[in-house]
């Protein structure tokens, strides 16, 4: 216990024991914990932070998921990334300069000197190049191919410059696919060394972290990049540790295993009152949208009427306060206030209307009430959510079976490559994320999507009409009332009852100053000491 | 006695094929798709067509047995493709963790039971004799979940003494050590108890033997007796109980692992099953149920060596 | 009537079994009269207060949807009673048609059955059950299901070794020599001879079966919500550990008192009739 030359983490464990034993014998030892780190000069610095996936592919051409997005995001480059703060908005990375000729065709200029490790030498233009018409690449089978559905090619005109062409008009190119992950540059070389995609482990890296050491469902070992010339990297090492539920996460930030996490909404209002000892608790507005989603085509909510009757019967002031301890706010759609294409109000109104419920069943011919079946996740916030569905429902007549589902068995439900089971879909309490674009979310209701994740199988028109017309729309207010006019649509056709955007709490030690997107994601790479 | 152990093992190997077979079969009339899982929520119908492909989960399922069946027999047990890497050896670490986690919670509860047992046997039908067996039956009984819980609760979430997640930093024994405390109690409780009733039990029995009562008669003292002669022999039914006790000290790992968050074959099981990750989830059930099957074989095979009765029973 | 009344006689000077007795009438008393003990309703939300702690109106508190958690916990013995019953009586019937088939008929029957049954006994539990439930969805006949087909090869097997071991006494070889019928035979000769020891390792069942279907609902496999299981609640209280720890506490007393009771009883009526038993397994 007093040997001089300690490890960050080894000292904070010693302070935990100190905190217990008596304070004359180990005072030294409680410097760190009071937000002097003298011994960070000579020791390991830390950081320990929690995700709630572990990563599963680390090629950024083919990762898909948030939690892998924040890795690659932190040992590869952009030419522009999200800026840390509380507006959407993005700043230089990898490139000099950025500017967008016309509407389909964007110039960059790197900065040089910008290395790849393991000897695959500078970033070039060929490299940008390569890593972004790889996503199209149909041989590579990118899940991100949307976000560069426009993309024609990338032309180099000098070793550190060139131009992305689109074939047409592509708006959410700024906000979703530049910064985000498909904008991230990896080395032509060692891409292809590596027989056109990364397998495990990604062969070099250009951030200023690098992957040391990934423990499948364990944890990701970033160290620092030595060969990193930008700002210098704030941690010799971080430590990403996949813990999926919020609640585990939370009391191993109180027994001082992590630096940051984000935590359950439920705790966010006890936290916030009684934070853990040098630590600090703030609230972001969330991405994610949250509703009920009806199945069009099964014969009980076929009638235009029930569905509507279920949307009155649902009450989402109820379901925020129990399932979301007053933490969130209602949503009108799935664009969180703050973004193009946010619905100030919804047709139905968001306090439960039983005798207009009633009414309509009663006219669909149920006038004794309807049986139905609501899927839920397994998670202690969407169990909550449905049962206060469930309870407030019957006050209206319909009476719902609770079914809860593992992600693997929820994931596919109303999957029509995946046998019959969407055709007994009813209702599902469903939650999907987003990005700081409306077309990120409204891609996924379109008339194609229908059996694929448009679990309702809503088709309509003019919906995807308006979708096709706002990818290309530069007009930022035009925009903004095509994404309004299609969710109203969603709305209207009575077979969604959008309930909230959620929020997203997180907690961290006063040693360390978070870099966090709006929504409170992590830009890891830009974390520093405090 | 070899045609006896030639016949627990045949048995053994049937009993692990056949288990295999009957799991393998209800992974796949499971409802949902790991593709969606391991693709994340952007993947298309194609991308998971060609994974089905990949993880021959498009072929016969007779031909997806028998050809895991074959790998298994060479000791290859796939590919996992959320990760990667050899299933075999995110198996293996995970499996460490948990054999690591018993074996600390069946020590403190042999440290314990044995002594507790021994004292019980020598002052048999004593009030505290009484006492230990109350207690023995107690703890047996309380669901060890519900133990984790409220040592969760007590230990790690009220007073802070101990860490309440995890397993500790990777070589930092100390650290580790800590934060298996609290799962190790959960597990080993109910294991104080058995244990000290089986030793209690076997050892009155030996101290009713002839050579132990011989050794009584030459005036050494009862402590003597007890520690030096008659514990030997009233151990060993404590290692046989191990063997058929693996099964359920796995099956409130799972629990201890949960409640803790620990890594561990259990976690690993829940998760993989969860996920819908065929590959790791059948090998770590292979794993396991070798582990489970061999365990018992060979605590059966003591039981046989020493008993010539059970072999005839066979 | 005698036997009941020699049962009681001799449970008085146990003191472990009266104590058991009185914990298992509490547990079945509260499982009988649950409508009338509640205080409210126990699936009626009360969002206004919830999470409260412990007062004269909730005794034990609410719970995140502002439920009673005094009346969760009572009405969480029925779900708790009802699984024990239900389980056991079928495990017992299968492990005794089973067992007895084993143990009587013909060679080949006897090894794949002895197959069946330590091929079941050889998956741990949980993970066996995790398998059911992911085939046939959580809910409470899932969690029968899991119960039964990981309880009844030990049944089986029990009843197969007794079977065997009475099969080749006198009075039944002379039975056959005279021309009865298997049925004459396992009904009238071996079945009530085995009943006895096997009723006493039923009773000793039931709290490792209320343990399982507590733990299945406590990892979300189990019941149905919002049913009141006593796992639900442990559940329940989980997320909510830091701040409101009584959830948990009296989510757990009530398992606690459960298995101590049905344990302690069922030790007791072992020492008493049949010291012997268990050793053979």
């Amino acid at each position: 216990m007093s040997k001089p030359n300690m490890q960050f983490s080894k000292i904070r464990l010693s302070r935990r024991s100190f905190l217990k034993a008596s304070a004359a014998s180990a005072g030294w030892l409680m410097l760190p914990g009071l937000g002097m780190h003298p011994s960070w000069a000579q020791d390991t610095r830390v950081l320990r932070v929690r995700d709630y996936g572990d990563p599963q592919s680390l090629d950024p051409g083919i990762a898909s998921n948030l939690y892998e997005e924040h890795v690659n995001a932190a040992v590869h480059n952009k030419l522009i990334a999200y800026k840390p703060g509380t507006k959407w908005e993005w700043q230089l990375e990898a490139a000099q300069s950025i500017e967008q000729l016309d509407p389909t065709h964007i110039k960059f200029v790197l900065k040089p000197g910008i290395t790849f490790t393991n000897g695959f030498g500078e970033m070039t233009a060929e490299d940008v190049k390569f890593s972004y018409e790889r996503i199209i690449d149909p041989e590579l089978k990118s899940p991100i191919k949307g976000d560069w559905a426009t993309l024609a090619s990338v032309d180099v005109t000098d070793r550190y410059s060139g131009i992305i062409v689109l074939s047409k008009p592509f708006q959410p190119l700024w906000m979703t696919t530049l910064p985000y992950m498909g904008g991230n540059i990896v080395s032509k070389k060692a891409v292809e060394a590596a027989g056109g995609k990364f397998a495990a482990m990604p062969s070099c890296f250009s951030g200023p972290y690098v992957i040391k050491e990934r423990e499948p469902k364990q944890r990701t070992v970033l160290a620092r990049n030595p060969e990193w010339k930008g700002a210098p990297a704030a941690f010799d090492e971080i430590h990403i540790f996949p813990i999926d539920d919020e609640k585990t996460a939370e009391m191993g930030f109180e027994a001082g295993d992590l630096d940051y996490t984000r935590v359950s909404m439920s705790s966010y209002k006890n936290l916030k009152k009684k934070p853990p000892k040098n630590s600090v608790v703030e609230k972001y507005p969330s991405l994610y949208y949250v509703w009920l989603g009806m199945n069009m085509e099964h014969p009980k909510l076929s009638d235009e009427r029930v569905r509507r009757a279920v949307q009155y019967a649902v009450d989402i002031p109820s379901i925020l306060e129990a399932a979301y301890d007053g933490v969130a706010d209602p949503a009108t759609g799935y664009v969180p206030p703050g973004l193009v294409g946010h619905r100030p109000d919804t047709l139905v109104p968001f306090k439960a209307d039983f005798a207009k419920a009633k009414a309509l069943l009663a006219e669909a011919g149920y006038p004794d009430g309807i049986d139905l079946d609501l899927e839920v996740r397994n998670k202690a916030v969407y169990i909550a959510a449905g049962q206060v569905i469930q309870a407030v429902a019957a006050q209206a007549g319909i009476r719902m079976t609770l079914n809860l589902h593992d992600s693997g068995s929820f994931w596919s439900l109303g999957d029509e490559s995946k046998g019959d089971r969407w055709k007994k879909l009813q209702l599902v309490l469903n939650r999907f994320s987003s990005a700081p674009d409306p077309h990120y979310a409204a891609q996924w209701f379109t008339k194609e999507q229908v059996g694929v994740w448009n679990w309702e199988r809503f088709k309509n028109p003019e919906y995807n009409q308006l979708y096709e017309q706002a990818l290309a729309e530069a007009d930022k207010d035009k925009r903004d009332q095509m994404y309004r006019r299609m969710q109203e649509l969603m709305e209207a056709s009575g077979a969604y009852r959008f309930i909230t955007h959620e929020a997203v709490p997180v907690i961290y030690t006063d040693r360390i100053i978070p870099a966090l997107r709006p929504d409170g994601m992590p830009l890891l790479r830009y974390f520093t000491t405090a | 006695m070899l045609f006896y152990l030639l016949k627990r093992v045949g048995l053994a190997v049937v009993i692990v094929v056949v288990a295999v077979v009957l799991l393998y079969s209800m992974i796949h009339v499971v409802p949902g798709d790991p593709a969606s899982v391991i693709l994340g929520p952007r993947a298309t119908p194609e991308m998971k067509q060609e994974l089905h492909k990949l993880m021959g989960l498009d072929r016969p399922f007779v031909v997806q047995v028998v050809s895991f069946l074959g790998k298994v027999a060479r000791g290859d047990l796939g590919m996992d493709f959320f990760s990667q890497r050899p299933v075999a050896e995110i198996v293996f670490k995970q499996l460490d963790e948990t054999l690591v986690l018993v074996l600390a919670s069946i020590t403190w509860a042999m440290l314990l039971g044995i002594p507790l047992g021994c004292y019980s046997a020598v002052f048999r039908n004593t009030f505290s004799d009484k006492l230990v067996g109350v207690f023995s039956i107690g703890v047996i009984a309380v669901p060890s979940f519900v133990v984790a819980l409220y040592s969760l609760l007590f230990f790690a979430v009220t007073l802070q003494w101990l860490p309440a997640i995890g397993a500790g930093e990777s070589g930092q024994l100390l650290d580790q050590a800590r934060h298996l405390i609290l799962p190790a109690f959960a597990i080993g409780l109910g294991w104080v108890g058995y244990i000290a009733r089986l030793v209690r039990a076997s050892m009155l029995e030996v101290l009713n033997e002839n050579h132990i009562r011989r050794a009584r008669a030459f005036g050494l003292p009862e402590t003597t007796i007890v520690f030096h002669y008659a514990l030997k022999l009233a151990i060993l039914p404590t290692v046989t109980l191990l063997g058929t006790g693996i099964g359920r000290l796995i099956s409130s790992a799972v629990f201890a692992e949960i409640v803790f968050a620990r890594p561990g074959i259990g976690k690993l099981i829940f998760d993989s099953v969860v996920s819908r990750n065929y590959p790791l989830v059948m090998g770590a059930v292979v794993v396991s149920t070798v582990l489970f099957v061999l365990s018992t074989t060979i605590s059966d095979s003591i039981n046989a060596m020493l008993d010539p009765r059970v072999r005839e029973r066979l | 009537m005698n036997q009941i009344r020699e049962i009681f006689f001799r449970l008085r000077n146990e003191p472990m079994g009266i104590f058991g007795l009185v914990l298992v009438l509490l547990v079945v008393a509260c499982a009988v009269f649950a409508p009338f003990l509640v205080t409210h309703d126990p699936n009626a939300l009360d969002i206004a207060h919830r999470l409260a702690g412990p007062s004269f109106d909730h005794w034990m508190g609410t719970d995140q949807l502002g439920r009673d958690v005094f009346s969760r916990v009572v009405m969480g013995s029925r779900i708790a009673v009802w699984v024990a019953l239900v389980t056991v009586s079928l495990s017992l019937g299968i492990g005794l048609v089973l067992g007895m088939m084993a143990g009587y008929g013909p060679k080949w029957m006897d090894s794949g059955l002895l197959l069946l049954f330590d091929t079941l006994r050889s998956f741990p539990t949980i993970m066996f059950a995790l398998a059911l439930v992911t085939v046939f969805g959580p809910s409470l006949q899932t969690v029968i299901i899991v119960i039964v087909a990981t309880t009844f090869p030990v049944y089986g097997r029990m009843v197969r070794t007794q079977t065997q071991a009475l099969a080749g006494n006198e009075f039944i070889v002379a039975e056959e020599a005279m021309g009865a019928g298997m049925m004459r035979v396992l009904g009238v000769h071996i079945l009530p001879n085995i009943v006895g020891p096997l009723f006493i390792v039923a009773s000793m069942d039931i709290p490792v079966v209320i343990t399982i279907e507590a733990g299945l609902s406590f990892l979300g496999v189990g019941v149905r919500p919002p049913t009141p299981s006593w796992g639900a609640i442990l559940n329940d209280g989980y997320a909510y550990i830091r701040n409101t720890p009584w959830i948990i506490i009296f989510g757990g007393i009530p398992l606690i008192v459960t298995t101590l009771g049905f344990t302690f009883l069922g030790e007791s009526m072992r020492d008493m009739f049949d010291p012997k038993l268990r050793k053979d397994l």
